[in-house]
């Protein structure tokens, strides 16, 4: 069976085979246990238990004091590019926009200051380029991932 | 004499001190806001309270509605835990003017020690050796900003700003430029206003290559006090401790001994009572300068309670109620590593994580502590700090302790939530770790540019089969997440249940 997951080096193609109680990739052999728990059988001879989990559409896996978060590509599903959005990294509230509409702005420079769990986080600009939009201002609460300024980035 | 506990705190040490009260034989209560009714540190209560109101000022900080709480209860002694309201004198005042026990030191000492500049000032006058730096008293923004501005010069840079409020980090900048000084300035004073509710910062001369080692004191009212040996705690990141340890590797037993004299003369300093934790920075040189101290239960208490044998919350309460503490003379055995387990992306600048703990299996074993407020099935929510629980391993050498701790972080599997476990491991293997030679300044040092994981290849290739195999077999439908848990698969109950026992 095909996959598609999210790494974070980009999106990873990977395809299963069921043989018996096995499934095989390429060298590589798996076992899925009784308990949930998938033993892990690797061409190089390394073996363990993987413990996993699906949480929305990610794969939580850990194996051998490594953890991994894999989102899982729906089949058919677009990828969604950067349109040079920038998004809130956790919950919280925005304390100071630094920024207006058509300001230009320099990579690194701060755009705005957030607060969450009582600490300061700084946006900053990722490129150089100018402000097209601003959508929050100070005193509001922001979601993780709420879209909180928009800036076009300078060509070069 | 104490038979009831309020215990005014949440998560991991609300638990920690509510299974104190419970094998000391007291009964306890605990208090909780709306969003934490299905926490751990709930149901180990013998009665839970739900506060009313919906930010952490209205119920964790809203001292008429604990006193309230306590009042009808009938509890008679209050102990804060940390944070929160443990470090703050107004309410051991009210505390004590209900006339219920503070299970901590006087107001009066919480309030010289607390603010941190006072604090200094005191124990430059007790003869204790300070940081040089200069405090800065107005309150007001333009001047307080003029003020540290001069007295930047004088004390030179690379330079602290501190919050006199401050604790955990917050309300401090290490500001390295001149140029950076107001900027830096402007939003400690902001972040300690929020935080605190008081704006005041001053400087300290930032002292780089430094230990941060740490002093614990017990104090009785029958005329004893004493020391528990030291803690280091010198691995930080953004001046938050992650890695904690007892005995101090580079300890010996000359420092040791002057620390401990300074400890003791700053807990009498200020007619302490309870335990509490005396912060200095040691220099290379062994020269050793004041810190703060710390009027409160620590988060790291239990690597000396481990290399101890001392139950620092059981003196405590003991201390509370009158009798005088039970520990004998200071022997140190073996060594204890401590590791604070954070909600957090330590990839991406350490920012704080939130989701469900789909999966949160602990490791298991001789030597290994866990102080947890969470469990498997539990949410992280942005809503309070994001510690989750204290790992805690002892073996008989320093060595062993780090096998152990390498051990016990790779058995440790928590799914649903990005955590530091990854990080925490190989910070395990860093050279300086290995070494003991750890400073306040390594973290940003090793990784002036962030932390990112170093993955085997066949490691990754594991997981992503794992995954693939986990799909395919559609192990998501048949085992329930925490996200899935509101469709309940038992259907309705049904009215005829009965409980069936058979007697022999």
């Amino acid at each position: 069976m095909h996959h598609q997951f999210n790494s974070p080096d980009g999106p990873v193609d990977v395809t299963v085979a069921k043989q018996g109680d096995d499934w095989i990739l390429g060298e590589h052999k798996a076992v899925l246990e009784s308990d949930g728990r998938i033993r892990i059988h690797l061409a190089n001879g390394v073996s363990g238990y993987a413990t996993v989990a699906k949480v929305g559409d990610n794969w939580w896996v850990h194996f051998q004091g490594h953890t991994f978060n894999l989102e899982r590509i729906e089949p058919g599903a677009t990828q969604g590019g950067n349109d040079g959005g920038l998004t809130a990294p956790m919950p919280g509230k925005v304390l100071d926009v630094l920024v207006e509409e058509g300001q230009s702005v320099e990579s690194g420079q701060t755009l705005m200051v957030l607060e969450a769990m009582k600490m300061e986080h700084r946006i900053l600009a990722s490129a150089t380029g100018t402000i097209t939009d601003v959508y929050f201002s100070a005193g509001d609460q922001v979601q993780q991932g709420s879209v909180l300024l928009a800036m076009s980035e300078e060509e070069d | 004499m104490v038979s009831k506990v309020l215990v005014a705190n949440r998560g991991e040490i609300a638990c920690r001190i509510l299974r104190a009260c419970s094998e000391a034989g007291l009964e306890s209560v605990a208090i909780y806001a709306e969003n934490d009714a299905a926490s751990l540190f709930v149901e180990l209560a013998d009665e839970s309270v739900m506060l009313h109101g919906d930010t952490i000022a209205e119920t964790y900080l809203d001292q008429n509605q604990i006193l309230m709480i306590a009042g009808e209860t009938g509890a008679d002694a209050i102990h804060p835990g940390f944070g929160f309201l443990s470090e703050r004198a107004d309410f051991a005042r009210a505390v004590t003017a209900a006339g219920i026990q503070w299970v901590g030191p006087s107001a009066n000492a919480i309030e010289k020690m607390g603010d941190k500049m006072t604090a200094r000032i005191t124990m430059r006058d007790a003869g204790v050796p300070v940081i040089p730096g200069e405090e800065i008293e107005s309150t007001d923004e333009e001047e307080a900003l003029m003020a540290i501005q001069q007295a930047s010069t004088r004390v030179g840079y690379p330079l602290l700003l501190k919050a006199s409020s401050g604790g955990g980090g917050k309300g401090m900048r290490a500001v390295e430029h001149p140029e950076e000084l107001l900027d830096a300035a402007r939003s400690a004073r902001r972040e300690a206003l929020a935080a605190f509710g008081d704006g005041r910062v001053y400087l300290e001369r930032l002292l780089t290559g430094s230990k941060h080692v740490e002093i614990q004191v017990l104090a009785d009212r029958h005329g004893r006090t004493i020391h528990l040996g030291e803690r280091e705690c010198s691995v930080q990141r953004r001046h938050q401790k992650v890695f904690e340890e007892a005995p101090c590797a580079t300890m010996t037993e000359e420092i040791r001994a002057a620390m401990g004299k300074a400890a003791v003369a700053a807990a009498m300093a200020v007619n302490y009572e309870g335990a509490g934790t005396v912060e200095f920075l040691l220099a290379p040189n062994g020269e050793f300068f004041f810190l703060e101290m710390n009027t409160r239960i620590q988060v790291e208490h239990p690597v000396t309670e481990l290399v101890t044998g001392v139950d620092i919350v059981r003196e405590q309460l003991r201390i509370a109620a009158g009798e005088p503490m039970s520990c004998g003379e200071l022997h140190i055995r073996g060594h204890a590593i401590e590791v604070r387990l954070y909600a957090e992306d330590a990839s991406n600048n350490f920012l704080p994580a939130i989701g469900p703990l789909a999966v949160f299996i602990p490791p298991e074993g001789p030597g290994i502590r866990l102080d947890t407020g969470v469990r498997q099935g539990d949410e992280v929510t942005p809503n309070y700090d994001p510690m989750l629980a204290k790992l805690i391993v002892w073996a008989p050498s320093r060595e062993e302790a780090l096998q152990r701790m390498r051990r016990s972080l790779e058995e440790f599997v928590v799914l649903g939530t990005t955590t530091n476990l990854r990080f925490l491991r190989e910070l395990c293997d860093v050279p300086d770790v290995v070494e003991g030679t750890t400073d306040t300044t390594m973290i940003d040092r090793l990784w002036p540019d962030g932390w990112s994981p170093s993955v085997p290849v066949h490691i990754e290739d594991a997981a992503l089969m794992a995954a693939a195999v986990g799909e395919s077999a559609g192990l998501h439908r048949l085992r329930s997440t925490p996200s899935s848990r509101s469709d309940d698969p038992s259907g309705p109950a049904s009215p005829f249940a009965t409980l069936n026992r058979r007697y022999p």
